[in-house]
C-alpha cells in the first residue's frame, strides 16, 4: 500500500492476475474489503481480461483462405517428390512402412493359418455374435475395394507425370500389397467366418488406398 | 463444405496419412479461433490473414509430429504463436525490441481518440505498441507470465509489466464505451 493507504499499481494488478503477494495477502485482502476505490479498480481491471477470454470469435476468412492454403500445400508436395531430401525420406518412409506392414499382414496371415485350432479360434457364443462385426468388417473391405479402384484409375491417368523410377517403386510396393489381398483372400474362402483374416484384409486395402492416395497426391 | 462428423482423432491420423480433405476438416474446426489470435497477436487484419495461412500450411508440415499429447486445439494454438513471433521478429518487430517503457505514447495514445468511445476490443488493442499488445495477448490466451517471458525472450519480469501496462491503457480505453 502506498502512503494513502491506498494498495499500489502493482498491488492492484497483482490482484486482477489472481497473484497477490502470500506474504501480505490478509492484509491487502482486508484493505480491498473496506476499500470500495481499490476493489472498483481491481474488478474493473479483472474486467479487461475477461472481457477479451469471453469476446466471441470475429468472423474469420475460412472459407476465402482455405484455397490457397490448399494450393501451398499441394505445390509443397510436388517440389517434394521431385527434389526436396526430407520429404523424400518421408516419402520412402512412408513406402517402407507401406511394404512393412504387408509384410505384417503376410506374417500375420500364417500365424493364423498354421493355428491348429484357427476355424475354432472364437468359440461359437462370440463367433454368432459376431455377425454384425463380420459384416462391418466387411463393408469396410467393399468400402476400400471400391476407394482404390477409383484411385487406381486416377493414378493410370497421373502416370505419364511421373517419373519412372516414382512409378516403378509404387507398383512394386502395389504388388506386395496385393499379393498379400490375394493370400488372406484365399484363407477366407477356406475360413469365411475368421473375423482375424477379415480384420487383415480390411487392413491390407486400407494401406493400399493410403498408398494410392499419397502416389496421387504427389504426382 | 465437408462433412466432419467423424471423431477428431480419426480425421486428424487420416490428415496425418497425407488426406488434404481431413486436413480441410481440421481447418475448418479450429480456423476462426486461429484466426483471432494471428488477428490480435498482429493487429491488422492482413498480417493476420497471411499468418493464417502460413500456420496452417506448418501445421500440415509438422503434424506428424503431434502425438496428442495436448489437444490439437492447444498443438494448433502454438503453431500460430510461433509462426506469429517468427514474423515479428523477422519484420523487426519482436516483443523485446517493442517493449519500451519509455515509449509516450504507451496507455495514453488510446484514449486521446474522440473515436474510442465505440471502439470495439480488437481496434483497442491494435493501437497498443506491438511487444505490449503480444504479451497481453498471449496472457488472455492463457499462458502465464513465464511461458510469455519464455516464447518472446523477454525477463518474466518485464512480461508482468508490460500486461500490466496494457491493461491499465485498456482499462481506461474501455471505460469511455
Amino acid at each position: 500500500m502506498n502512503d494513502d493507504r491506498h494498495l499500489t499499481e502493482e498491488e492492484r494488478q497483482a490482484f486482477a492476475d489472481d497473484a497477490p503477494p502470500v506474504e501480505r495477502r490478509v492484509e491487502l485482502e482486508a484493505h480491498l474489503a473496506a476499500c470500495a476505490d481499490c476493489f472498483d479498480d481491481v474488478a474493473r481491471l479483472r474486467s479487461v481480461t475477461m472481457r477479451f477470454r469471453k469476446a466471441p470469435n470475429d468472423p474469420a476468412p475460412v472459407e476465402e483462405l482455405w484455397p490457397s492454403i490448399r494450393a501451398r500445400i499441394e505445390q509443397e508436395k510436388i517440389v517434394a517428390l521431385g527434389s526436396a531430401p526430407v520429404a523424400t525420406r518421408q516419402w520412402l518412409r512412408a513406402r517402407h512402412l507401406v511394404a512393412l506392414g504387408a509384410l505384417a499382414a503376410g506374417a500375420m496371415l500364417t500365424v493364423v493359418l498354421l493355428r491348429p485350432s484357427h476355424r475354432i479360434v472364437i468359440d461359437s457364443t462370440v463367433a454368432v455374435s459376431d455377425t454384425t462385426a463380420l459384416r462391418l468388417v466387411a463393408d469396410s473391405v467393399k468400402s476400400y475395394e471400391d476407394e482404390s479402384r477409383i484411385l487406381l484409375n486416377r493414378l493410370e491417368l497421373q502416370r505419364a507425370m511421373m517419373r519412372p523410377e516414382a512409378a516403378a517403386s509404387i507398383d512394386r510396393d502395389l504388388k506386395v500389397i496385393d499379393q498379400a489381398i490375394d493370400e488372406l483372400q484365399l484363407a477366407i474362402q477356406n475360413d469365411p467366418r475368421n473375423p482375424a483374416l477379415r480384420h487383415l484384409l480390411a487392413s491390407s486395402y486400407r494401406q493400399k488406398v493410403e498408398l494410392l492416395k499419397r502416389a496421387s497426391n504427389a504426382s | 463444405m465437408i462433412a466432419d462428423a467423424r471423431p477428431i482423432d480419426e480425421i486428424v491420423r487420416r490428415a496425418q496419412q497425407g488426406d488434404v480433405d481431413a486436413f480441410e476438416m481440421i481447418y475448418r474446426r479450429t480456423a476462426p479461433a486461429i484466426y483471432r489470435l494471428c488477428r490480435r497477436m498482429l493487429g491488422d487484419e492482413r498480417d493476420a490473414r497471411d499468418r493464417m495461412q502460413d500456420t496452417f500450411v506448418r501445421a500440415w508440415e509438422r503434424l506428424t509430429s503431434y502425438r496428442g499429447q495436448s489437444s490439437l486445439d492447444t498443438w494448433l494454438h502454438r503453431v500460430a504463436v510461433n509462426v506469429v513471433l517468427e514474423h515479428l521478429r523477422a519484420t523487426k518487430r519482436d516483443a523485446s525490441r517493442l517493449i519500451d517503457v519509455d515509449d509516450d505514447s504507451f496507455g495514453s495514445r488510446p484514449s486521446d481518440s474522440p473515436a474510442d468511445a465505440s471502439m470495439d476490443l480488437d481496434a483497442a488493442l491494435a493501437r497498443l505498441p506491438n511487444g505490449a499488445r503480444t504479451v497481453f495477448v498471449l496472457y488472455v490466451e492463457g499462458y502465464s507470465h513465464d511461458e510469455i517471458a519464455q516464447m518472446t525472450g523477454i525477463a518474466a519480469g518485464t512480461a508482468r509489466a508490460q500486461l500490466w501496462r496494457a491493461r491499465r491503457a485498456l482499462a481506461k480505453v474501455l471505460d469511455h464505451e
